[in-house]
């Protein structure tokens, strides 16, 4: 296992070496100069040029290319063009929040998600069961921006219960984190709860039909046990997947819900960097996102050996 | 226990229960002492002077002051400077200046640091580099007295040194002052009105200023950027909210007090507000300008530019994005909208105009033979995307071979740089639009250019005019300049080095308890500002 588990982690580096060469090429061969952007609409080519120049654009590509690239293996991941800031620091500035909105959403897509789909198999074909599904159904389907400007103008402007847009840290105290991050998490999490939720029902559906549940049945077991003792353990693996893998998407959610929400976090980085083409930035973002993402599925590998000990590594 | 429909639903309920009383209303940001303002973009660069991006120079007020500013009339009153003279023979100006200057280290404001400032600045403002052209010598006499001297009467002296143009004459140390100008500045030590709050600003979220305490006002009552800057808060904070729609929600709220651009569409939601007022803070407003790619055929022939003046229809391009036509103009006169510049010398074609029979005689008299005419649009800018199509869809109607390439603003940048021809890949068209109060300073504006490769995107080149516009700051007279500028668009209007679009103003959003907020073009100024 703890071999495993270091061939995994090394493969982490080269993943996100690769992923940083393939985002560095990607945005040098798209159009788009730096420069130029922050020269502002009034500069003369000749000032765009200097200041390309200045910035180190001009240099050829391999040479730009070393120079990052050494960079990263000492654990550089340079300075931002346009706030002059180490990009690391401008990260961990940014990281908090984005940390906060995904283990909100986790936590909360986790719980009501199988809640639900345990709720919808052991209710199958009743109305509850139609109501959470179609739930889950209208949750799937509609994009997390609407959800989002939905739930900003019903609960903070008519009904003023939580703020519209911003972060506080939770240094700052824990409701005023907490508001701030209601809205966002239940807009971003949506999605994830209706995915969760469908496949947990189906999951559960499969093993309620198992003959061992039948027993347990016969045997007196309360439907509290059955459900969660019995079913939803073996039911786990198909779930855990599932989550595995809401929680890689999140990352594409929660830029768009870092923007409706105005949270100060790594996805609105991303993106205002993307615009900017502040290139480090957006590199190291990258970079960080695929490290992340493989962490995550090695995660999900460990967990199933706690769920079905049959599974070994 | 027994898991049932009722107990679920029971617990269900009781847990709605026990949660909505805890659930307090959200209170707005509604400290009387600190502004929260969203503004028209992300500030990108402390540095005023390394970048003309308007955004910059809305900081550079805030931190650092002006030797003079333009007052609300558009004249240039002394600023940082106490008193200032004019020799007889016009050429030796002494600048003395005022008590109470400070730097935000402590360190008293000195002549060496302006002398350092001003060469600094006019390396990279276009009338500050002509300034210097007629400067023989500018020292630092004392501590507090510095002398420009002149090799010939330089007319434009003070309205340069105060103009609101980027980048514009803000004054930094010397230690920072002597920084290259072509390279960014690390520092954010002024002695303007506001001190910057590193600490709590977040690059690309929230921009922090608090009141500089030790800022010491000039007696007489502000008046556009001029007169006494008298902080009335104690902290301006800029949210750089990427949707507008969150924007407009968090000033519903009450969460932010000023938008400076919520979109035009929006604005009849917020006129409905009873908390929210709106305001025209920049009456000049801006113009909307297309260039044209004159090193390349067509538009390398005159003629082919002529036609374009023929072929534009402004109040279609107005209302395909501004929609109410209370907040656009129709527009004649390459320098603004109703500034002192502004004339209507040879401006038959605008009373032409949209004339597709003319504009196609034109472009066949110009040689015209079929050649691709590529039009950079830029999709995420409504202006110059609506703008873009509209051309396209006019010049394909007159027979020209058009064809638009679609791009972001931030590629739109890139391309325009290029010299070359369309299929090595250069362009013919890209429209924009920049400040009108800007196009009324001759010398400074770029888009006024017309010295060819030397000058902006489209490489414009009339030696006449560029003679004209040298001239235009040596005079003295403020009639002097408005004779020269009809003679220079009389020219302009022959040889076409751009071609407007029109004029519009963009109203700014406040909650109805901010006072004072004073309306200037090109800077948003937090002094004099207060909330009931």
């Amino acid at each position: 296992m703890a071999a495993y588990i270091t061939r995994r982690l090394l493969s982490t580096i080269v993943v996100m070496l690769l992923v940083g060469v393939f985002v560095f090429m990607l945005l040098h061969i798209a159009p788009g100069d730096p420069a130029a952007i922050i020269a502002g609409d009034n500069a003369t080519p000749a000032e765009i040029a200097s200041i390309r120049q200045q910035l180190g654009l001009a240099d050829p590509l391999s040479v730009q290319f070393v120079r990052w690239f050494w960079d990263l293996l000492h654990g550089n991941f340079g300075r931002s063009i346009f706030y002059e800031t180490p990009v690391i620091t401008l990260i961990g500035q940014r990281l908090p929040a984005t940390l906060s909105l995904t283990a909100l959403t986790i936590a909360f897509a986790v719980i009501l998600a199988v809640a639900s789909g345990v709720i919808a198999a052991w209710r199958a074909g009743g109305w509850l069961d139609g109501f959470l599904m179609g739930f889950a159904a209208l949750g799937f389907s509609t994009p997390v921006f609407v959800v989002g400007y939905f739930l900003i103008y019903f609960f903070a402007i008519r009904l003023r219960w939580l703020p519209v847009q911003g972060y506080v840290p939770l240094s700052h105290g824990l409701w005023p984190w907490l508001s701030h991050l209601i809205l966002p998490t239940v807009a971003l999490g949506l999605a994830y709860v209706a995915l969760i939720a469908r496949i947990t029902r189906a999951s559960m559906l499969e093993v309620l039909a198992e003959d061992y549940i039948r027993t347990a049945r016969a045997k007196g077991a309360s439907t509290e046990a059955i459900l969660f003792r019995h079913a939803l353990k073996n039911a786990g693996v198909p779930i855990v997947t599932v989550i595995g893998i809401g929680v890689a998407l999140l990352i594409s959610g929660v830029v768009i819900t870092e923007t409706v929400f105005n949270i100060p976090g790594v996805g609105r980085l991303a993106v205002s960097a993307i615009t900017n083409r502040d290139y480090p930035i957006i590199q190291g973002v990258m970079v960080i996102f695929s490290g992340a993402y493989v962490i995550i599925n090695l995660l999900v590998d460990i967990s199933y050996t706690l769920i079905d000990p049959r599974v070994r590594y | 226990m027994k898991l049932s429909r009722r107990t679920m639903l029971k617990a269900g309920a009781a847990a709605a229960l026990a949660a909505a009383p805890s659930v307090p209303q959200a209170k707005a940001a509604s400290n009387a002492k600190i502004m929260n303002a969203v503004m028209q973009g992300d500030l990108r660069s402390f540095d005023p002077i390394w970048t003309t991006a308007n955004i910059s120079a809305y900081y550079g007020a805030m931190v650092y002051d002006t030797l003079f500013s333009i007052d609300a009339n558009f004249k240039p009153q002394p600023e940082m400077v106490g008193k200032w003279g004019l020799s007889e023979d016009k050429r030796t100006y002494t600048f003395e200046l005022r008590d109470g200057l400070i730097w935000q280290d402590n360190m008293p404001v000195t002549a060496a640091d302006c002398v350092a400032s001003i060469r600094r600045w006019a390396v990279r403002n276009g009338g500050g580099q002509m300034m210097m052209e007629y400067a023989k010598d500018l020292s630092a006499k004392d501590d507090r007295i510095f002398v420009l001297a002149l090799k010939e009467p330089f007319g434009l002296t003070i309205p340069v040194l105060a103009a609101v143009n980027t980048p514009d004459c803000f004054m930094m140390p010397k230690k920072v002052a002597e920084t290259d100008p072509f390279q960014q500045i690390t520092s954010h030590i002024g002695s303007g009105p506001f001190v910057f709050n590193e600490k709590e600003t977040r690059p690309g979220s929230r921009y922090v200023f608090d009141k500089f305490t030790k800022y010491v006002p000039r007696v007489e009552a502000a008046s556009g950027l001029a007169g006494g800057k008298i902080v009335k808060l104690d902290q301006v904070v800029w949210q750089n909210i990427a949707d507008d729609e969150t924007a407009i929600a968090a000033l519903e709220s009450g969460e932010i007090d000023f938008f400076e651009l919520p979109p035009l569409d929006l604005l009849p939601q917020l006129a409905a507000h009873r908390a929210i007022k709106l305001r025209v803070l920049d009456r000049s407003g801006s113009i909307g300008m297309m260039r044209l790619n004159c090193l390349h055929p067509p538009f390398s022939n005159m003629l082919a530019r002529q036609a374009m003046l023929y072929l534009i229809n402004q109040g279609d391009i107005l209302k395909a994005t501004f929609g109410n036509p209370k907040y656009y103009n129709k527009i004649d006169s390459m320098f603004g909208y109703r500034t002192p510049m502004s004339n209507d010398a040879n401006t038959a074609w605008f009373k032409a105009a949209s004339d597709f029979a003319k504009a196609k005689q034109l472009f066949k008299e110009s040689g015209y033979n079929g050649e691709k005419v590529i039009i950079l649009q830029a999709t995420d800018f409504d202006f110059m995307n609506n703008s873009a199509q509209l051309i396209a869809g006019w010049l394909k109607e007159i027979g020209v071979n058009a064809e638009l390439a679609a791009m972001t603003w931030g590629e739109v940048v890139t391309r325009r740089a290029s010299m070359a021809p369309d299929d090595k890949g250069g362009w013919d068209i890209f429209t924009t639009y920049g400040s009108s109060f800007g196009l009324g300073d001759l010398v400074s504006a770029v888009s006024l250019q017309a010295n060819g490769k030397k000058g902006w995107f489209g490489w414009p080149k009339n030696a006449e005019y560029e003679g004209l516009r040298k001239k235009w700051a040596v005079v003295s007279t403020l009639a002097e300049r408005q004779a020269i500028a009809r003679q220079m668009q009389a020219l302009a209007w022959n040889f076409v080095p751009m071609v407007l679009l029109g004029q519009w103003v963009s109203p700014a959003a406040m909650r109805s308890n901010v006072h004072g907020l004073i309306g200037m073009p090109d800077i948003i100024p937090f002094w004099n500002v207060y909330k009931s």
